[in-house]
């Protein structure tokens, strides 16, 4: 199949080819998700790719980029990328392999699991999930083929948050309107970092231009913080208590909206005397925030015409996370933002069609909700948005626990258990014992010491599928991937890794026989156009928006559940304040506090020894989760691991700003650079989340993932009774440390 | 004399996510440990009552620039439509003398000795590749007159020194903190 330069329409027009040796091809990004990807055009010269810049016909990012995607040249072409399927020759742990072919790889993983189907039952495969992308449909395509419902999900993003919000407010995404507010409130969220091309960035700011205030609630001064209005610097894991003192005084105060609470909301009744007790003067010790400060929030919260609440990945992270999601949304109603102009919005339909699914969710029965090996979301609330899902580490526990039956073979995809789940030590006995691992990336990732077989895959710029769609309701804009260069090695893409193997395994019926073209033409059905058809338009094309209607309460109130019985989320058909569903399956009906395993204020006693709070974050300005450090015009920014320490802190123990320092929890240690921070609690020092990479070209090291390195997740606690939270699993990133030079 | 091209910066909207930064190493092939353009920051106050500034800088394009006036081989020069400062490597002997004079530190030296910075996106005919990619939208370009015209009535200084930089920094702080920064150089 060919395409003539002359195809490419305006975006070659409107685009600066140096030269007349470079193509122009337009494609759009996969560096992070789960948002559609920000459209980009690639410059190629003789079969290379040498730079990119925004597409301007790209309604997600309208042109702009972030520095991660300006890096790809330097990601694509890295010495570290996985070029041909290996097969494990050594030990488990060693990292001997030897070179395989495609097939051949596809071919040890079907037999292996063919066996183990046999032996041990389908449900013995487990599948990780990598951060949503877009062949994530396709593990659970190929987990539903098999019959195993153990899709792990991380336990620690999203889910949790959409979880609350759709048992609270009857829908799970509620998008902040930040144009027509007159307050914004950024809560554990981080939009300088995560996605600032794709417009929430700019919205932000453009409505502070116009008047709105910004309040930003986060433990140290990030650059959206350093914007606000009112900086309200809580201590880590708190949000929760915060929340519940902030409906105490909005309660109390009476700032709430009568009409809407009388007319749609259940368990009001119920609310203020539960709430009476979570004072301000309660949540300062627990929160380290003046009680003044958090009048002065909730007040401006309560009062404004329209305010809105962008709540980030914090809250998917803490012990505390159901109760706190289940506040913030109870706000968010009784304040009368809910469905409003400048409030928090729930988007219920869109003019684009959706692609058809390849999840194959008809076919989830009660025996699948059974037979989860250790469920993210409660057992009696699943199936959920995304399908059944086992908590990530729950996978893993499982190998070591044999409880409720052992994990044989993890498939991991474009994730590393190595290092992105709490616990590290204890993953690493998991995976010494793991029968059989499988690691699909196109790196080489910290995780290959243990696999079994290595599947290299191909990056966004070396294949031509699928096509970028509408993801959880975003965005109105559908463009067939546009193919860039060609893969460097021996492989597929992740798609046609999961065609083949679902052929292998004898499932081809369900996997459309291993043909990509019709796997990509299934899809796109509800469009009426094939995947031939649609590269007729090189940028894509955009569906107007669908136009606004607010205050759709009985349509949203109504949204039935995505249970197997179909049960609607709200079962009086209004907000639930008092949530009976939780009362009836033993969880509580209202939001309570809920201390994270180490807290100065839950385990004072170990403040002698650890009298600091430590936390991570998961994206900064150059990196993503646990890669990216290998990419020499990123690393160059952030050399090196480091703590953010407020320099009082740091003199106080003989830190000077640079100084290499040793972080030690009661769980681990680890090893990374002092950087001083004017900007954060004294109390706290915050760290990265996912360091374990070198950088050949830059000379710059990797670092070992247990203790002694620079890997966040060895440092918190993995025990069973205080480290989950009961109904969303939220693994927290926040535990007690001591901080010397090293 | 032609017109004078310089930047804007919008201090209420940088927000240091280093798309500038990056966008720039990448369009010009810039090797490891040379930025043409950087996002610096200044704290100010005690937590947590503490601010924190950020500005995206690079060469200034100044009306008289002290490097040009210092470069003993005629290596730097100010084109006469549109005042952008160029270095011509070829000519440029490493001496540094540049680097000593000027008042922003913006002479860097790579690993052919000679010297390279920030040159409008001139070499490449483009326009410059930080305006195109800030998505705060907080860098402008344009003419001195175009800059002056654009900020009229807003929270604006043109940053003021001997050299006559051509910058304008829009919104608070304000160029006399920057100033402030350079002032111990």
């Amino acid at each position: 199949m060919s395409r003539k330069e002359t195809d490419l329409g305006s975006a070659a027009e409107s685009s600066r080819v140096k030269g007349t040796d470079e193509r122009m091809i337009p494609t759009f990004c996969s560096l992070c998700g789960p948002s559609p990807g920000c459209g980009l055009n690639c410059f190629v010269k003789d079969g290379r790719l040498v730079r990119v810049e925004g597409m301007k016909e790209s309604p997600i990012n309208n042109g702009k980029l972030c520095p991660k995607a300006f890096a790809s040249m330097q990601w694509v072409y890295s010495p570290q990328r996985l070029k041909y399927p290996l097969k494990r020759v050594g030990e488990k742990g060693e990292g001997k392999f030897e070179r395989v072919t495609w097939d051949e790889a596809l071919e040890i993983i079907a037999s292996k699991l063919k066996e183990q189907k046999e032996k041990y039952g389908p449900e013995s495969l487990a599948i990780l999930s990598p951060q949503r992308r877009s062949y994530s449909d396709y593990l659970y395509r190929f987990l539903m083929a098999h019959g195993s419902p153990n899709y792990g999900h991380s336990g620690i993003c999203a889910i949790q948050r959409f979880f609350g919000f759709a048992y609270t407010l009857g829908t799970p995404r509620i998008v902040a309107d930040y144009k027509h507010a007159d307050v914004i409130v950024v809560w554990g969220a981080n939009p300088v970092y995560a996605g600032a091309p794709m417009g929430s960035l700019k919205g932000i700011l453009d409505a502070k231009s116009k008047g709105a205030k910004l309040i930003v609630i986060k433990p140290e001064m990030q650059p959206d913080a350093a914007k606000a209005d009112i900086w309200v610097p809580i201590r880590p894991g708190t949000d929760g208590a915060l929340a519940l003192a902030m409906l105490n005084v909005i309660v109390n105060e009476q700032l709430y909206d009568k009409d809407f609470v009388s007319k749609w909301c259940y368990g009001f009744d119920k609310l203020v005397p539960h709430i009476k007790k979570y004072t301000p003067e309660w949540a300062e010790p627990i929160t380290g925030l003046p009680s003044a400060q958090i009048k002065e929030v909730a007040r401006l919260y309560g009062t404004a015409k329209s305010a809105c609440i962008h709540a980030g990945n914090a809250f998917d992270q803490a012990v505390d996370s159901n109760n706190a999601v289940r506040a913030v949304a109870i706000l968010i109603a009784i304040t009368g933002n809910l469905d409003r102009p400048g409030g928090n919005i729930a988007t219920m339909s869109n003019t684009i069609p959706m692609p058809k699914s390849v999840h194959l969710k008809e076919r989830y029965t009660q025996e699948w909700v059974d037979k989860l090996v250790g469920p993210e979301i409660a057992r009696c609330f699943q199936p959920f948005i995304e399908g059944t899902s086992s908590a990530y580490y729950r996978c893993l526990n499982s190998i070591l626990t044999e409880e409720p039956y052992p994990i044989k073979t993890i498939i991991a995809p474009g994730t590393q258990p190595s290092i992105i789940t709490r616990g590290s030590k204890r993953i690493k006995e998991a995976l010494k014992k793991l029968e059989f691992m499988v690691v699909i990336d196109v790196m080489q990732n910290s995780s290959m010491p243990w696999a079994d077989v290595v599947i290299p895959v191909a990056t966004m710029y070396e294949c031509d599928h699928p096509f970028e769609a509408p993801v959880m309701g975003k965005g109105n804009w559908i463009m067939a991937r546009n193919k860039v260069i060609e893969p460097l090695g021996d492989y597929k893409s992740d798609y046609e890794f999961w065609l083949d193997l679902g052929v292998k395994m004898g499932y081809g019926e369900d996997f459309w026989h291993g043909s990509i073209e019709e796997c990509m033409n299934y899809q796109l059905e509800n469009f009426g156009i094939t995947m031939e058809e649609l590269r007729a338009h090189p940028t894509g094309i955009i569906y107007k928006p669908e136009p606004m209607v607010y205050e759709k309460y009985e349509q949203i109130f109504a949204t039935p559940s995505t249970r197997l019985s179909g049960d609607p989320y709200l079962p009086e058909g209004k907000v639930a304040i008092y949530n009976t569903t939780f009362e009836k399956n033993g969880f509580n009906p209202l939001p309570e506090w809920v201390e994270p395993p180490e807290s100065p204020t839950g385990t004072p006693e170990l403040l002698a020894k650890y009298p600091l709070v430590l936390f991570d974050t998961h994206t900064t300005d150059v990196y993503n989760h646990g890669w990216l450090r290998n990419v020499p015009y990123l690393r160059e920014i952030q050399p090196h691991p480091w703590i953010h320490i407020h320099p009082e802190t740091a003199k106080a123990r003989g830190i000077e700003d640079g100084d290499w320092v040793i972080v030690e929890s009661p769980h681990g240690w680890i090893k990374v650079k002092a950087v001083y921070f004017p900007g954060i609690r004294p109390d706290t020092v915050m760290s990265v989340h996912g360091w374990w990479q070198g950088c050949d070209e830059l000379g710059l090291p990797g670092y070992p993932i247990l203790d002694g390195g620079a890997n966040v997740n060895v440092m918190y606690s993995t025990d069973p009774e205080k480290a989950f939270d009961p109904v969303v699993t939220a693994m927290p990133k926040q535990t007690l440390v001591e901080v010397r030079k090293a | 004399m032609g017109k004078q091209y310089g930047f804007c910066y919008d201090v209420s909207r940088c927000i240091q996510c280093r798309t500038c930064e990056v966008a720039c190493k990448s369009a010009h092939d810039i090797e490891p440990g040379i930025q043409w353009r950087n996002v610096i920051e200044k704290w100010e106050g005690e937590f947590p009552n503490v601010t924190r500034t950020f500005f995206s800088l690079a060469c200034m394009h100044c009306a008289s620039p002290a490097c040009m006036a210092v470069c003993p081989t005629g290596a730097i020069s100010k084109r006469a439509e549109d005042g952008i400062v160029v270095v011509d490597r070829d000519k440029c002997n490493g001496c540094r003398e540049c680097f000593a004079a000027c008042p922003y530190d913006v002479p860097q030296f790579g690993s052919d000795g000679t010297m390279q910075k920030c040159d409008f996106c001139a070499g490449l005919g483009i326009e410059p590749a930080c305006v195109a990619s800030c998505p705060a939208e907080a860098i402008y370009y344009g003419t001195m007159e175009q800059l002056s015209r654009m900020t009229d009535g807003k929270t604006a200084e043109r940053l003021t020194g001997p050299t006559g930089p051509s910058v304008i920094i829009l919104n608070k702080p304000g160029a006399s903190v920057i100033q402030s920064i350079f002032a111990g150089q």
